[in-house]
């Protein structure tokens, strides 16, 4: 017995050296995960015959097909609402179109009132001329572009310059008695042709007046002056600026 | 000691490995492939321990490094369509051949040893035992 204990002692010692303790848990803890994972590898291998492997690829499928309904549910649903937008988009484009076409409509009909584009009507013809004794004047230009705006006319030009709102008329004198008509900073000179677009019975009417009439009156007057009705008078566009640099909007 | 913590560990791992979840079937293939290194590892383990040059640290940074590199080999073999994890199911296994011939000629040789010593014994004991019987022998007559 005595000897049995001494050799065991020896043994420990031996065996309890810091190496051994390492070398024992290093073992231990390769043996645990080694053996713990081959048996469960051993379980998996088991439990998963290929009925069941069918089943998982199954499931599988199935999980990955229901991703993918998923998906493609919400790129459907995301379909749709750009479908929306977009037609949202074209209706108000359509809508802007409308109103653009409006505008520009208006921006036409202002522009042909104003005088901003080249027009063709109906109309007078009217002929001044300097004779020897009798000299045309500004006034008797405007009393005529007067009188043919009473009458109804929408576009007149005199000498192929148009009369807008802001047109002015004047002589200018030269010498004492030279002088000439300026029309907008331009000079014109006899014959003056006034044309005069709107309703040719009115103007017509209204400019052969008996002694009331513009022609009436001048050619009394021993002034040269012609009238006459075409179906088709052209009168050019506004070739200057309308500016309004001192005008403010007022608030409504 | 060492044999008591190598029997214990086994025994604790089972239990273990027999409690836990079944992993998934995808994964089983991975798994298998670390095992199959770890266990290269040890067998390479107990052959270097029978030559007598056994490193703990080489054993075990070989046992875990490489199952996690077979692991990421096969996964990376998986990622790029070629079954890589061939090549090291063919390299682990032909080692493991390897280590364990080296084993098994140890055995051999030692159990031949064992037994040529045993013979010999045996004829020394029986050639003395003749020579008394015979000493014996000659004294009865």
């Amino acid at each position: 017995m005595e000897k049995l204990k001494s050799i065991l002692k020896i043994n420990l010692k031996r065996n309890f050296t810091a190496n051994n303790i390492a070398v024992a848990t290093v073992m231990f803890i390769v043996c645990i995960t080694l053996i713990c994972v081959m048996f469960m590898q051993f379980k998996t291998v088991e439990e998963t015959d290929i009925t069941d492997i069918e089943n998982m690829r199954e499931t599988e499928l199935r999980t990955a097909l229901a991703e993918w309904k998923t998906k493609y549910d919400a790129i459907a649903s995301e379909l749709v609402d750009t479908e929306q937008k977009i037609a949202e988009y074209n209706d108000k484009m359509g809508k802007n179109d409308e109103a653009s076409e409006l505008i520009n409509k208006e921006l036409e009909q202002s522009d042909t009132i104003l005088g901003k584009t080249d027009v063709y009507g109906e109309g007078v013809v009217v002929t001044l001329r300097d004779t020897n004794e009798k000299l045309i004047h500004a006034t008797d230009l405007v009393e005529l572009i007067n009188e043919l705006r009473y009458a109804g006319a929408e576009a007149i030009s005199v000498n192929d310059i148009r009369i807008v709102q802001n047109t002015s008329l004047v002589d200018i004198l030269v010498d004492i008695d030279e002088q000439y008509i300026n029309i907008d900073g331009r000079r014109i000179a006899s014959p003056y042709v006034v044309k005069a677009i709107g309703n040719q019975t009115y103007l017509s009417s209204i400019l052969n007046m008996k002694n009331s009439g513009f022609i009436d009156r001048y050619t009394n007057d021993n002034h040269s002056v012609e009238c006459e009705n075409r179906k088709r008078v052209e009168i050019l566009k506004y070739n200057g600026e309308i500016t309004a640099s001192h005008l403010e909007e007022g608030e409504e | 000691m060492i044999f008591i913590a190598i029997v214990l560990g086994c025994i604790i791992g089972a239990l273990i490995g027999i409690n836990a979840p079944i992993i998934p079937y995808t994964y089983s293939g991975y798994l298998a492939i670390a095992i199959i290194a770890a266990l290269d590892s040890v067998f390479g383990g107990i052959a270097s321990t029978l030559k007598k040059n056994f490193d703990l640290k080489i054993f075990v940074s070989g046992f875990f490094g490489n199952a996690i590199l077979s692991i990421l080999l096969t996964y990376l073999g998986q990622r790029l369509n070629v079954d890589i994890y061939l090549a090291a199911i063919v390299v682990f296994v032909g080692r493991m051949f390897n280590n364990l011939a080296i084993i098994r000629r140890y055995y051999l040789e030692k159990f031949v040893k064992y037994r040529k010593i045993q013979k010999e014994k045996i004829v020394e004991y029986e050639g003395k035992n003749q020579s008394e019987n015979a000493q014996k022998k000659e004294i009865k007559k």
